[in-house]
């Protein structure tokens, strides 16, 4: 007989005890696969906050800048380095900061003005795909701004109101001047959602009489696959020793040790999952052994193999997980898909967390990925393996006379 | 009857008094002459043209401004010169800063934040000019020498600062002249006892009816390079002015 046919018959034959067992498999995998999706989608929706919202790969400044952002830092051969860049295949733009104070009608706040580069910074970063409410920067407005989410809660404003700066000039003078708000943007970091204000960087160079250069330069690679710290050593030969190059990874260090850790995470909360599930399948299956010892007694005694009986085990459990994934690949991804379109909205929990720098959105966004679906299937069937090791050792060395006589 | 404790108070202000005495007069004395160095350019009330030279390792730039004060509280600032800032004013009322800026056609009050920012790109802070309150009322002073010092009588102060005094320094040292009182240099120690920085006082001239120095030098003590001078043209004490003067209204007349 097939042992296929009969391993299938047996699970029928128990299908209570085979219907609860595959639905504790199912759910803890459907959970398991929820799980996974959400940690890549914080991963993933950190590291875009991190690198295509703000930091892009690699970075360029004055060796002192980061500790000290004097506005006196400037990289005056940046035109060309990026140039240089554009033609090696990286995307390329530079940025200008200055800070001041920016002042409402109703209040006021100490801010940093972020000149960008309206043609090249698109290239490099998302920011401007990334505006909650108006429009991103354009070249024919010479006072609009996009400001941070929390800077605009900070001062009451909403689109279309007026800002007026007040700050320093680079050769001393007040710098001063009025604004009107284009866009308020998106949550992207702690500095940026609670201070930042962008303009174009003609603008911010009038503003405050600024010379030639830029304080920081922003690179990108076209194939992000490539090997990142090979890439800013080669960035770091060709500019020089009297610049600071560093990639997104060396900048925010912190953020990318969460993002590599992340998988280990999902790892070890599927291994106390899996345990919890691994002694369901056990003890289902021990049961169902110890039951039929007798039966198991009279097929060793007609000739059936040992080898035969582990293979006939194995079956019934590789039927039983088999169903168990479909199930649960059904139910967490149409659960995962549900929160990766709508979010789970946290901000009863925290508004607007914020965690080494980095702010997060505080609706929770999934990524449904093949690795959050293929993972804990995978180990699904590893872990019900392991379990079933034991009865089916069980079965494989019972002696046919004890076994028959067994009540 | 004899009342020995009687005996004991009398014996002991006896031995105490003379004493007590001599500590009141050198109080009066440093009060006085504190006092004195305030009211130097302040008075009552006073009107004053002044030029401010900034140099700094980035710019050097020149502005003149006239002010008007009243009392202590009550001070007007407004930029004459260059013409890119004229009429830029300074209104400091009590304990609130507003500065009227006429690109904008704005007033701002400044907040806490941007107090320890630079005013007007010198190297005081906005701070300083909300802090411009009297030495005596802020300061615990003691005379610390008195005595001939590069061949001039002078006295030098220490003052540190009362404890529910809003005072930014750790303490302050001022030196003037023991004839007329004149101010020489005030250093300045931040909360670490480091000196931060010094302002000089020269070139001594007959200004508002008596001998004032009529230049101030700021100079940052970690960037002796740099400095920020106060050249007073013209000051005229106890002047007449309405308090009028000093609202947000007056902030914006040219």
């Amino acid at each position: 007989m097939n042992l296929f046919t009969l391993a299938s018959r047996n699970v029928y034959r128990h299908r209570h005890r085979s219907i609860v067992t595959t639905l504790a498999m199912a759910f803890a995998c459907t959970m398991m696969i929820v799980f996974a999706a959400l940690m890549d989608g914080f991963t993933i929706g950190s590291e875009r906050n991190v690198v295509s919202m703000n930091t892009g790969d690699i970075q360029i400044h004055q060796p002192d800048y980061r500790d000290d952002p004097d506005i006196y830092s400037l990289i005056e051969q940046a035109g060309a380095i990026v140039e240089q860049h554009q033609q090696l295949g990286f995307y390329a733009t530079v940025r200008l900061f200055a800070y001041g104070l920016m002042a409402s009608d109703e209040s006021s706040s100490g801010v940093q003005l972020r000149g960008i580069e309206l043609e090249t910074e698109p290239t490099v970063t998302d920011i401007d795909q990334h505006v909650m409410t108006g429009q991103w920067l354009s070249g024919d407005d010479p006072h609009g701004v996009v400001i941070g989410k929390k800077l605009s809660k900070l001062l009451d404003v909403s689109l279309g109101d007026e800002l007026i700066f007040v700050g320093q000039t680079a050769d001393g003078y007040m710098a001063n001047d009025r604004f009107e708000i284009r866009g308020i943007l998106k949550s992207v970091s702690a500095a940026i959602d609670n201070g930042g204000v962008f303009m174009s960087n003609t603008m911010l160079r009038e503003l405050i009489t600024l010379p030639k250069g830029a304080h920081e330069i922003v690179l990108m690679r076209h194939d992000r696959t490539t090997d990142l710290a090979a890439v800013t050593a080669q960035v770091k030969s060709r500019v020089g020793e009297q610049l600071e190059v560093m990639n997104w990874q060396q900048l925010m260090p912190i953020i990318n040790r969460f993002i590599e850790t992340a998988h280990l995470q999902t790892l070890i909360m599927m291994i106390f999952t899996y345990i919890a599930v691994g002694s369901v399948v056990l003890n289902a299956m021990l049961m169902s052994v110890f039951e039929r010892i007798h039966e198991f007694g009279i097929m060793k005694a007609i000739g059936v193999k040992p080898q035969q009986l582990i293979v006939l085990i194995y079956i019934e459990m590789f039927i039983q997980t088999f169903l168990a994934v479909l199930l649960a690949l059904g139910a967490g991804s149409v659960l995962s898909w549900y929160i990766q379109e709508n979010g789970l909205d946290m901000s009863s929990l925290a508004d607007g967390i914020s965690f080494a720098g980095l702010a997060f959105d505080p609706v929770w966004y999934a990524a449904l990925t093949s690795n959050a679906l293929m993972m804990p299937s995978v180990f699904l069937f590893i872990i019900a393996a392991i379990a079933v090791i034991y009865p089916a050792i069980k079965v494989a060395v019972i002696q046919p006379v004890e076994a028959i006589h067994h009540q | 009857m004899f009342k020995p404790l009687f005996f004991c108070f009398s014996l002991f202000s006896l031995l105490v008094f003379p004493s007590v005495q001599a500590v009141e007069l050198e109080v009066d004395r440093v009060k006085t002459l504190l006092n004195a160095v305030d009211d130097l350019w302040r008075g009552e009330s006073s009107y004053a043209v002044t030029t401010m030279y900034v140099k700094t390792a980035n710019y050097a730039r020149t502005m003149k401004m006239e002010g008007w004060s009243k009392g202590k509280e009550k001070t007007l600032f407004r930029v004459v010169k260059p013409l890119r800032e004229k009429g830029t004013s300074t209104l400091k009322s009590d304990n609130h800063v507003y500065t009227y800026l006429p690109k904008t056609d704005r007033t701002i009050k400044l907040t806490s934040g941007m107090m320890m920012g630079s005013w007007m790109g010198s190297h005081l802070t906005n701070d300083d000019l909300v802090k411009e309150a009297r030495l005596e009322e802020d300061y615990t002073a003691e005379i610390s020498f008195e005595g001939e010092r590069d061949g001039q009588r002078i006295i030098e102060f220490t003052l540190v600062p009362k404890l529910d005094a809003a005072v930014v320094w750790g303490k302050l040292e001022l030196t003037i002249l023991a004839d007329g009182h004149i101010p020489v240099v005030e250093s300045y120690y931040d909360e670490d006892m480091v000196l931060a920085r010094t302002i000089r006082f020269t070139d001594i001239q007959q200004l508002g009816g008596r001998l004032r120095p009529a230049v101030l030098r700021v100079v940052p003590a970690d960037k002796p390079d740099e400095y920020t001078e106060f050249v007073y043209e013209k000051l005229s004490l106890n002047v007449k002015l309405k308090d009028g003067l000093f609202s947000l209204s007056s902030l914006k007349k040219r």
